[in-house]
């Protein structure tokens, strides 16, 4: 068998060159600067979710209209954004609604439109009335029953 | 206190998502970064590189006309790559371990899991600048090297030593 070489080398640490510093642990001051201006960033936060929320809407009506592949994977985009934007912009039920989402839709396109709705619905209200809080029994018992219909469903297929 | 001058790095921010962008680009600017190239997907990154030369790239996973694998492994393997050795760090909600594998083997130096939290941002751009990994050519590979550590507990086979190493330039 012909031997196949591999090669490990390390090439000139441009970036160390040009950015200097010690590596002495993380600059606190940059660290306090940048957590001041995610402060300052979250007053766009409610109309950034409000725009993603309508995308995802939007994608389930591209879906609901004409289920396919191509409008398939957009509803499933919509939803991977947003279960990542939601928790970076403080609505961690939302988030854990969007993974529901994104689990019942990882796959197969024959997804039934009813509990993609069930989600999309129980979104919009999480987002229209600011609900946050992740010890909210209700928000919980919501979340939980999609997750279980989404469990039930792929463990039938 | 590490004392970086990020005024003098020029950093690419991939994400199709522009609100995801903006804080991106916020903490950046935050961290002392001037130079901040923007881009909506892999395929005008790729345009961006030949045109800026960036330093260092941000880059998310999903999205459409090159999505972030494709973009990285593009960047290690085209010939026509601008620079195959750029770090590339990857913001991305694909957090399980198959993802990061495949990430790891399409060539990124780092991974970073959403929510974007500030002070995982500023330790993967130190990571880039302070600990940059080697690279690793092999048949089926050419990127960073995935290892970020030798465990002393790893029992599978040490494929590195089958084969011929060639170790080229190890300090420079």
């Amino acid at each position: 068998m012909a031997r196949t070489p591999i090669e490990i080398f390390t090439p000139p640490n441009m970036l160390k060159a040009k950015a200097g510093g010690t590596g002495l642990g993380l600059d606190g001051a940059a660290l306090k600067r940048a957590q001041q201006a995610m402060e300052e960033l979250k007053t766009e936060f409610a109309a950034w979710m409000d725009t993603d929320v309508e995308k995802l809407s939007g994608s389930r009506d591209a879906f609901a209209k004409q289920p396919n592949a191509t409008t398939h994977g957009q509803l499933y985009r919509a939803s991977h954004d947003l279960k990542g934007q939601a928790l970076t912009f403080e609505h961690p039920v939302v988030a854990r609604m969007a993974a529901s989402l994104c689990k019942l839709l990882d796959g197969s396109p024959d997804t039934p439109l009813l509990l993609i709705d069930a989600h999309v619905n129980a979104i919009r209200i999480l987002v229209r009335q600011n609900v946050r809080d992740v010890s909210d029994p209700t928000t919980n018992a919501v979340a939980a029953e999609l997750e279980a219909q989404v469990r039930e469903l792929q463990a039938a297929a | 206190m590490s004392g970086y001058r990020f005024d003098r790095l020029k950093i690419l921010v991939v994400d199709d998502n522009q609100h995801m962008r903006k804080l991106v680009v916020a903490i950046l600017q935050a961290f002392g970064t001037t130079q901040i190239y923007e881009a909506s997907n892999g395929a005008r990154a790729l345009v961006v590189m030949r045109e800026e030369n960036p330093d260092v790239v941000i880059l998310d996973w999903m999205m459409d006309e090159m999505n972030g694998i494709e973009f990285t492994k593009e960047v290690r393997n085209s010939p026509t790559s601008p620079n195959p050795y750029v770090p590339i760090i990857m913001l991305t909600g694909h957090t399980s371990a198959d993802c990061v594998q495949q990430a790891r083997d399409a060539g990124i130096n780092e991974f970073l899991a959403k929510p974007v939290s500030v002070k995982a941002m500023l330790a993967r751009l130190t990571a880039v600048i302070e600990y940059p990994r080697p690279f690793v050519r092999t048949a089926n590979y050419f990127g960073p090297c995935r290892r970020r550590r030798n465990s002393e507990d790893y029992a599978g086979p040490e494929r590195r030593s089958e084969f011929e190493i060639v170790d080229q330039a190890a300090s420079s």
